[in-house]
Formats: C-alpha cells, sequence, structure tokens
C-alpha cells in the first residue's frame, strides 16, 4: 500500500479538522474540510451537482494535519475539485491562477516591461474584471531567472552533490533565494544539480482541479529526477509546497510508477542541512547576524511533518535572535489571497498572525513559503526573507 | 367505538400493501402498527429488490414472481428504488455445472440475464475479487424499505385507508365464529382502545402466529434469525451475488452511501430476536472476503438482525397454497369467519401478495373493484420546479437524496427553508439531512421519537452513528415542542440505545474509536450513564 495513501473511511466525524481550518473559521461559504472531504466522498459515486463551496478550500492543509485518524481530507476536496472541474468550462481567473508557469514563460524574458504592465493602472483594472485583486500586488519578475543565473554561475566540484528543484516561483520571482541555497551548499562541499528538463511541481494545478495536467507535471518530474535519486542522490526544494507535492501529495492523489523513492529522496533543504549536522558534516562556522526576526511556519511545511527545521538550523547562529510567531495560517495559500472572491477570507484568516507580527516590530520576518513571505510582508510593511538567504548571511559574515 | 371494515395488523410492507390494495378498490381500512412502519423484517432485511436470479434453480414460481414484481415496483416505486443492476459472479470454486443450470432457469422463469466481459466488469467494479471465473447481469436493484412502507400508506391515505402507529393488537374480538373487533393499546402511552371490525388481516410477519393466537388459532411459523453488516462506503455500484445454490453472505447490496452484506440463518424463540452478535459478523466477513479480497479492511458501521417466519404447514388446517413463496390462511376453515393470516414471501413480491389477499377479502366482501396497485405510482414525481428550488438550499448531492426521502413532503421542506434560511443548516452531516427536512417530518402526527425522524430521514444513520445528530435533533424536538410526553432524557436514549445495539457487536478498529467519542459526549459530557450523581436530587 502506498505510504501517503489514507483510507477516508477512517474518519470517525470527531470534527477537530473543522476546529482547526482556518477558512471554516473566516467565512460561511465553506461547507468545511469534515463535509466538503470525507462525509460527501460517501456519496461521490455518480454524477453530483456543482459545489461552489468546494472552491473554498485553500488547500492549506490544516484538517489533514489535525486529524487524528490520518485521513487526507484537503486531498479528498482537491480530488472532488478535480472530478468536478473535469471537462467543463472554467474561468480566465482559473486558469491563470493555475498557469503562472507558463504565464512566466512568457512574461519573464521581458522582464522589465511585464512588471511595469502589470503594475500600470489599466492592467490592474483589467486583473480585477478578470478576478484578481488590486488590494496586493503581484510579485515581480526578476530580471534575470534563476535558472539563467545558476548556469552562468561556476561551482566548485564536490564529490557529494545534491538536486534542487527550484520550482517557480524561486525560477521566475526570487531566484536570489535558489542562489543562497547553492551558496550555504557550497559552503558545506556540496555541489548542487539543476537537472534540464523540470516543470512546474503541480500544486497550483491540483488547487485549481487541473488534476489531469499535474499528473503530467509529475511524470515529467519524475523523468527528469529518476537519473539521480535513483543513485540516492537527494532531491532539495526550499518551497514548502513544491516539497510537499514531492513528498506527499504525489502519492495521495496520483498512482505513478517511482513516486515512492521520489518521495523517499526528496528534502525540504533546511531538513536536509540539519541531517548532515546530525551526521556532524554541517559547517557551523556561523558569524553572528544583526537585527530583530520573527519566524513564521508555514502550513506546508507543518503537513510535511518535520517541524521547524530552518528555526532549528537558525538558532546555530552565535547570539541570533529569532521569535516564533506561532500565530497560524497566513491565509494566502499559493493564489487564494490574490483572487478577489477569497482576498477578504485570507485577510481575515491572516489578522492573528499579521496582528502579532506587528506589535513584534522585527526588521524581518523569516519564512520558507514565497506565498507566505508575500502576504505577510505586504499585510504588515516588513520586509521578508527565506531562512536560506539568513544562513548564507551567516556564513559569509554579512 | 371506532368502526371500520378491515383492520389490518402489522405496518410492515405486506400489511402497507394491503392497505393500499383495500384502500383503491373502495374498502374501507385500518393499519394497526405495534411500533412504527417497518420495525420488523421490512427494514431489517438487506434492501434487495430481487430479480429472481437467486431463486431460479430451486424455486422457479418464486423466482418468476419476482421477475415480474421487480419490474412493476421500478415503475410503481421509483422513488424507493435505486435501479442499480446486479451481478452473479462465479468464482473458480464454484460448481461451472450449477452456472449453466442456473443459466438456462433464469430464461426459464423469464429473467433477463446476460453474460459480462469479466474486463468490463472489473472496469465497472474495480473492487470484486480477480478471481472471478464468470460474471452475469441481471435486472436486482435496490429497495429501501422504510420509504416503501411510508409510500404505501402515503397512497392508502390519498384512498381514505387509515394508519396509526404504536398501537398493538391485544386482542381478536369474536361472536357466533364471526370476527367483531380488535382491542388495542398504546405502546408509549399505554392508552387501552378498540375497534370494530368484520375483516381482521394478520400481516404480522414473524408475530403471525402471536397475533393468530390472540383468536385462540395456531399457527406454525419459527422466526428465523438473519444479520447483516452495513459497511461505511458503497464500494460496490451494483448488486454483487455469490454465483452459487443460495447461502450465507452471499449478496452485497449497495443501499445509498452505505453497503450491506448478508445474511445468515439460524433459528430462534423470538420474533423480536434483534440482537447481532459478534460471531455472525465474523462469520459474514469470513465468507464475504472470498468476493471481496479487501473486505476485512473496510469500515464496519453497524450490524442488525431481522426475523423471517419460517412457516410449517399444520396437518389440521386447511391452506390454500398460492405460491411455495407465501401463504394466505383463511380462518373460517378453523371456525373464525373475517380472520385472514398471511405468511412468509418477501419484500419483492410484497404487492402481489396483498393483491392475492385482497382478491380473497374482496370475495368475502363481495367488492367487484378489481386491484389497481401495479398500474398507479405510490407517489407523484416531484415537480422539475421545485427540484430545481431546492437545488438552491441543499449541499451537493442532498437534493436528489432529500427528494427520495421525503417525497410529497419536500415541497414543505423548502418552504421551511424559505421562510428561514438558517433551516438548511445540517442536522446529520453524515447523510445530509437538514433541519428543516427534519422538522418537516418531527411535525407528522405519526411521528413521535427521535427513531421514528431516523427511519424517516436517516438522521442517525451514517458514519457517526448519531454522536451529532442526537444532540442537535434533540434540541429540535424540545426547540418545536414536540417531546409529546416523553421525557428529553427519553427520547436521547431511545435514539441512542438502537444505535448501540448495531454497534456492540462490532467494537473494533475505527467503529470502536468513534463509539468512544460518543461515549465521552454522552456519558462523559452529558452524564447519561450517570457516573456522576446528579446534585439536584
Ligand atoms: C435478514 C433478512 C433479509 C431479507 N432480505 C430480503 C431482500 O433482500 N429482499 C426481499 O425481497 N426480501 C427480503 N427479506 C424478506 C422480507 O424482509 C420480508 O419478507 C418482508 O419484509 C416481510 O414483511 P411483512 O410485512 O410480512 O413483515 P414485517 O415487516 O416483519 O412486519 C410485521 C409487522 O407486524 C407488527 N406487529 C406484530 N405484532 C403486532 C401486533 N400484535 N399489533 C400490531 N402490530 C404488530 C410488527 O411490529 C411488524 O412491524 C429478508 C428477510 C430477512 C429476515
Amino acid at each position: 500500500m502506498k505510504k501517503h495513501h489514507y483510507n477516508p473511511d477512517s474518519c470517525i466525524a470527531c470534527t477537530s479538522c473543522v476546529a482547526y481550518c482556518p477558512v471554516s473559521a473566516a467565512t460561511r461559504k465553506f461547507a468545511g474540510p469534515k463535509m466538503m472531504g470525507p462525509a460527501l466522498e460517501r456519496f461521490r459515486g455518480g454524477e453530483t451537482n456543482t459545489d461552489f463551496s468546494l472552491d473554498y478550500c485553500a488547500n492549506c492543509k490544516n484538517c489533514d494535519i489535525s486529524c487524528p485518524s490520518g485521513v487526507p481530507i484537503s486531498t479528498l476536496n482537491m480530488l472532488a475539485r478535480a472530478k468536478q472541474y473535469k471537462n467543463k468550462r472554467r474561468s480566465l481567473l482559473d486558469w491563470m491562477m493555475s498557469h503562472s508557469d507558463l504565464m512566466s514563460k512568457l512574461a519573464s524574458p521581458i522582464a522589465a516591461l511585464s512588471n511595469f504592465g502589470m503594475a500600470n493602472p489599466l492592467t490592474k483594472m483589467i486583473l480585477k474584471q478578470v478576478g484578481i485583486t488590486d488590494k496586493m500586488s503581484l510579485p515581480k519578475y526578476a530580471s534575470k531567472t534563476f535558472l539563467q543565473q545558476f548556469r552562468a554561475f561556476k561551482q566548485q566540484s564536490f564529490p557529494d552533490k545534491v538536486v534542487f528543484f527550484s520550482g517557480c516561483f524561486i525560477n521566475y520571482y526570487a531566484p536570489e533565494v535558489g542562489m543562497d541555497l547553492v551558496a550555504v551548499m557550497q559552503r558545506n562541499k556540496r555541489e548542487v544539480i539543476v537537472p534540464e528538463g523540470l516543470d512546474c511541481c503541480g500544486s497550483p494545478l491540483v488547487g485549481k482541479g487541473y488534476l489531469d495536467e499535474a499528473v503530467e507535471k509529475a511524470r515529467t518530474n519524475i523523468a527528469a529526477l529518476k537519473h539521480w535519486f535513483e543513485q540516492g542522490i537527494p532531491v532539495l526544494t526550499c518551497c514548502t509546497s513544491c516539497g510537499l507535492m514531492l513528498k506527499m501529495e504525489i502519492q495521495e492523489m496520483m498512482d505513478l510508477e517511482l513516486m515512492e523513492q521520489l518521495a523517499a529522496y526528496t528534502y525540504d533543504a533546511s531538513e536536509y542541512l540539519l541531517e548532515l549536522h546530525a551526521q556532524g558534516k554541517l559547517s557551523t562556522e556561523f558569524a553572528p547576524v544583526a537585527g530583530c526576526y520573527i519566524y513564521h511556519t508555514p502550513c506546508h511545511l507543518r503537513a510535511q511533518g518535520i517541524g521547524k527545521p530552518s528555526l532549528e538550523l537558525l538558532s546555530m547562529i552565535p547570539g541570533f535572535q529569532i521569535e516564533d510567531a506561532d500565530a497560524g495560517c497566513c491565509g494566502q495559500s499559493g493564489t487564494y489571497g490574490f483572487e478577489v472572491a477569497k482576498h477578504d477570507i485570507a485577510m481575515a484568516v491572516a489578522e492573528p498572525v499579521l496582528k502579532r507580527i506587528r506589535e513584534f516590530q522585527p526588521d524581518f520576518i523569516v519564512s520558507d513559503c514565497s506565498g507566505c513571505r508575500l502576504q505577510l510582508s505586504q499585510g504588515t510593511g516588513f520586509p521578508a526573507l527565506h531562512p536560506l538567504t539568513l544562513l548564507r548571511r551567516a556564513y559569509e559574515g554579512k | 367505538m371506532k368502526k371500520t371494515t378491515a383492520v389490518i395488523i402489522g405496518g410492515g410492507a405486506t400489511g402497507v400493501g394491503i392497505l393500499r390494495d383495500l384502500s383503491m378498490r373502495g374498502v374501507a381500512a385500518v393499519l394497526l402498527e405495534q411500533r412504527d412502519l417497518a420495525y420488523g423484517a421490512s427494514s431489517r432485511f438487506h434492501g434487495l429488490l430481487h430479480s429472481g436470479g437467486r431463486y431460479a434453480v430451486k424455486d422457479a414460481e418464486a423466482a418468476r414472481e419476482c421477475a415480474e414484481e421487480n419490474a412493476v415496483l421500478r415503475k410503481i416505486g421509483r422513488h424507493c428504488v435505486e435501479s442499480t443492476t446486479g451481478y452473479f459472479v462465479r468464482l473458480p470454486e464454484d460448481d461451472p455445472a450449477y452456472e449453466a443450470k442456473w443459466v438456462v432457469a433464469c430464461q426459464a422463469a423469464g429473467i433477463p440475464v446476460e453474460p459480462v466481459d469479466l474486463a468490463r466488469a472489473h472496469r465497472l467494479e474495480p473492487h470484486f475479487s480477480e478471481r472471478a471465473a464468470a460474471v452475469y447481469e441481471v435486472p436486482d436493484a435496490a429497495i429501501d424499505g422504510f420509504r416503501l412502507c411510508r409510500q404505501n400508506v402515503l397512497s392508502a391515505k390519498r384512498y381514505g385507508g387509515k394508519m396509526m402507529n404504536y398501537t398493538e393488537v391485544t386482542s381478536i374480538e369474536q361472536q357466533n365464529g364471526q370476527v367483531t373487533a380488535v382491542k388495542t393499546r398504546n405502546t408509549l402511552t399505554g392508552e387501552l382502545g378498540s375497534i370494530e371490525c368484520d375483516i381482521v388481516v394478520n400481516a404480522a410477519g414473524s408475530w403471525v402466529g402471536q397475533v393468530a393466537g390472540l383468536a385462540g388459532i395456531k399457527i406454525n411459523v419459527i422466526p428465523d434469525r438473519g444479520t447483516l453488516i452495513a459497511f461505511n462506503h458503497r464500494f460496490t455500484d451494483r448488486i454483487m451475488n455469490r454465483l452459487r445454490p443460495p447461502a450465507n453472505a452471499d449478496i452485497f447490496v449497495p443501499h445509498g452511501s452505505v453497503t450491506l452484506l448478508g445474511t445468515t440463518s439460524s433459528p430462534t424463540e423470538r420474533p423480536d430476536d434483534f440482537t447481532p452478535t459478534t460471531e455472525e459478523v465474523l462469520a459474514l466477513i469470513d465468507e464475504g472476503k472470498e468476493l471481496f479480497d479487501e473486505l476485512p479492511r473496510y469500515r464496519l458501521l453497524r450490524a442488525y438482525t431481522g426475523t423471517r417466519p419460517l412457516y410449517c404447514a399444520d396437518p389440521t388446517a386447511a391452506t390454500r397454497e398460492i405460491s411455495r413463496n407465501f401463504v394466505i390462511l383463511d380462518h373460517a376453515k378453523e371456525g373464525l369467519d373475517g380472520l385472514i393470516s398471511i405468511v412468509g414471501g418477501k419484500l419483492t413480491t410484497y404487492r402481489l401478495m396483498a393483491e392475492k389477499i385482497s382478491d380473497a377479502i374482496c370475495g368475502k366482501l363481495s367488492v367487484q373493484a378489481p386491484c389497481r396497485t401495479a398500474e398507479e405510482a405510490l407517489v407523484d414525481d416531484i415537480a422539475p420546479e421545485l427540484m430545481q428550488q431546492a437545488k438552491k438550499f441543499f449541499p451537493t448531492a442532498g437534493v436528489e437524496l432529500a427528494a427520495s426521502r421525503l417525497g410529497p413532503d419536500l415541497a414543505e421542506t423548502v418552504q421551511r427553508i424559505q421562510a428561514n434560511p438558517a433551516k438548511k443548516e445540517l442536522v446529520c452531516e453524515c447523510e445530509l439531512v437538514t433541519l428543516a427536512e427534519v422538522e418537516t417530518v418531527a411535525h407528522d402526527d405519526t411521528t413521535f421519537t427521535m427513531s421514528d425522524i431516523r427511519r424517516r430521514t436517516r438522521m442517525g444513520m451514517g458514519t457517526c452513528q448519531g454522536t451529532y445528530c442526537g444532540l442537535r435533533g434533540l434540541g429540535m424536538m424540545v426547540d418545536n415542542d414536540l417531546a409529546r410526553g416523553m421525557t428529553t432524557e427519553n427520547l436521547l436514549r431511545e435514539f441512542l440505545e438502537t444505535r448501540w445495539n448495531g454497534i456492540r457487536p462490532i467494537l473494533w478498529g475505527q467503529q470502536m474509536r468513534e463509539v468512544e467519542l460518543t461515549r465521552g459526549i454522552y456519558g462523559a459530557g452529558l452524564n447519561m450513564d450517570g457516573a456522576v450523581p446528579d446534585e439536584t436530587e
């Protein structure tokens, strides 16, 4: 049996998932995870009506995390969503929100122009018509993608290799985080490999019910990665949603050859570094890093069930002070907070953590997930960093 | 004293069928049921509308009756029947010679039987054993006994028929060899009553012997226990039968959201011997897993037991054999005119049984009207506009479910939601039952207990087996002042006790955890078990 294939039969209707669902707490439009997951699953035999409530699940996974019976509640939701929308005409919004990889491929080569275009009032108006909120700024394309920067970068070669799965956000919007990872690995005498032929992890597609396309992406990625993980070379992610997809969601939603092996060799980058530390192989030559920091744990990291490895790593930096916000979900859930229909819900979900950060008045917010960083930074006005960026600073004494 | 022409004893399929038939023919009739409709075998059964396939080899006549009635019920009882079709699956260890004999027998009995390509069968039904050697399709279907009984009564009411539940017949009065009246006792309030009548129809199922005994007449019946188990999921969309001589645990029936497996068979003393045992459950799983390899891993919801009357013709009584399937006993032959009993049969053939006995009664009364029960639908179809309206208020899949459960009462339920949209909240999340639906049913003048609501709405019949809807339902009863003389505690106890009766024999795995949650809520949270002394006393 697949490690991450659970039986919806296990639900004892205890309703913990509802108590922990941030969306249920924020809106009555969502019937809640128990209802939309295991309860309705018993009736999803034949044709069912379109259920708009299904659209409100943000796939943040807090239901799965809280379930004492191990029911993959959010996955049942996503599978139902896929079934509901299969062969149906979809809105432009749904398409855009789930195919940002394709849009990025087109827009990123002309990053400056695209960024200008996205920011100008006319575009904003059009986007709003499509269903994208004008209350948030969309992320900006980087002038050079991670892949371009990486290919141009001369690494020192080491016998120990790691494969890096950057994912779309880091590639198009936050290449510096990818380069930070490369620098941190080089410090630890690891050579980073970025294989040809990698594709989007599929997480945004799953979230919008384009399951078939997500399956194709997963197939492509497994094909591109298998040469490496079959030799025992670990696959690193530093986007928590990509990580969750490779480690768990593929197994929960799909049935692909080698998916268990891929999952076994996939590590969150910080998780990997902690393992190195456990083996006495992590360089801990950290210089002090000044400033006041607050850490936010992404839901998709918590769903991986590996604790808060970044926080543990950062605490190794001498004299480093970082506060754990520990104030729940940020509401953004990938692209959820960008949608006009969901933005207010996302902000209601975010309120406790935003308040916590505002009161704490940090110099920087630290979080492993780009969506969380975007949301928290825009919601509070404080800048946000990936933990690997800080780690690199500690190594380089900046 | 009340007066009618015919009193029918027993609110199972047979009794309600007779009530409907007589009412449609213009014979004044009152049906008396000691508990609620379908309290006996008509709900504690397998839910299978037989195609006749099961009986084809052994009893051609029963098979033919099933085949004919199956077609009739699909037509008149559309809202009680789920037209699933069924597979007969032969496993390698089952006798191929029987298969050949069975196909011929089906054809002879007029049962449409089609061989199914194995690959296709597995594609359509992915969970049954890969070992299958042959598969045939027959027009089996699933049928809901609660709904069938209720809708027969609704139909009868339109023709003046009356039904009284919680009314037990305690004696049958006679004068000069002629039935004159029945005496009754309300089983909730103890109130006594009587009804004058010319005819008493004994349709008391497994109790038929006891009821005849009230008139000093002996009918030789032995109740036979049959236990079934309900799984939390539908793992098959068709009825799955084992293609072998009928035996235990060889039929799976998808029924609404659950799958039913049965049955067992063992003689018992009491018609209401309804407590299933763990041994029976384990035996069912053990045999059932031959057809569904993964069966032991599927989540059990509950077990339940019904009884069938095994009739042994008494050599001294004059019987008129209508069919080996059921018998009609006119006790005039034993010196009591006006008492007539019906024994045996199947739920599938209830209408035919009702027709035959109504013919006999009409003969006595010189009523000429012909039987029309096979032509007219039990309840009217729901207007498409109403369905459209309802779709706005119900959760996915909820409209169809509610419509088939409620039938003509859907309109009232929708009105309640329109008047107060908060009433679309679900009381029972497992079976998608809205507050409005529960209220509609609770206000009916034949609803007294929370189990009555359960039988008509499926509230409490899903995964959590009453854990949440018990409390919510009780709140609704109290809010609407519907407790009707029962204390809140007794209302709740009665409801929970029926749930636990089916859960006790299957206390392991997830259901064990489920029941611990229930016990936590009701036992610890509400102190239902009285572990903590009541400080107000
Ligand atoms: C385990 C099992 C599985 C079955 N599966 C199927 C199946 O899948 N398909 C099928 O077609 N058939 C099936 N049957 C057979 C079918 O259930 C019965 O033939 C049918 O339900 C009998 O209906 P009835 O009305 O005759 O009896 P019942 O439904 O038992 O009704 C008799 C009623 O009389 C009432 N009563 C008794 N005494 C009194 C009194 N003194 N005063 C007032 N009321 C009284 C009782 O409360 C009861 O409600 C099954 C039977 C069993 C036991």
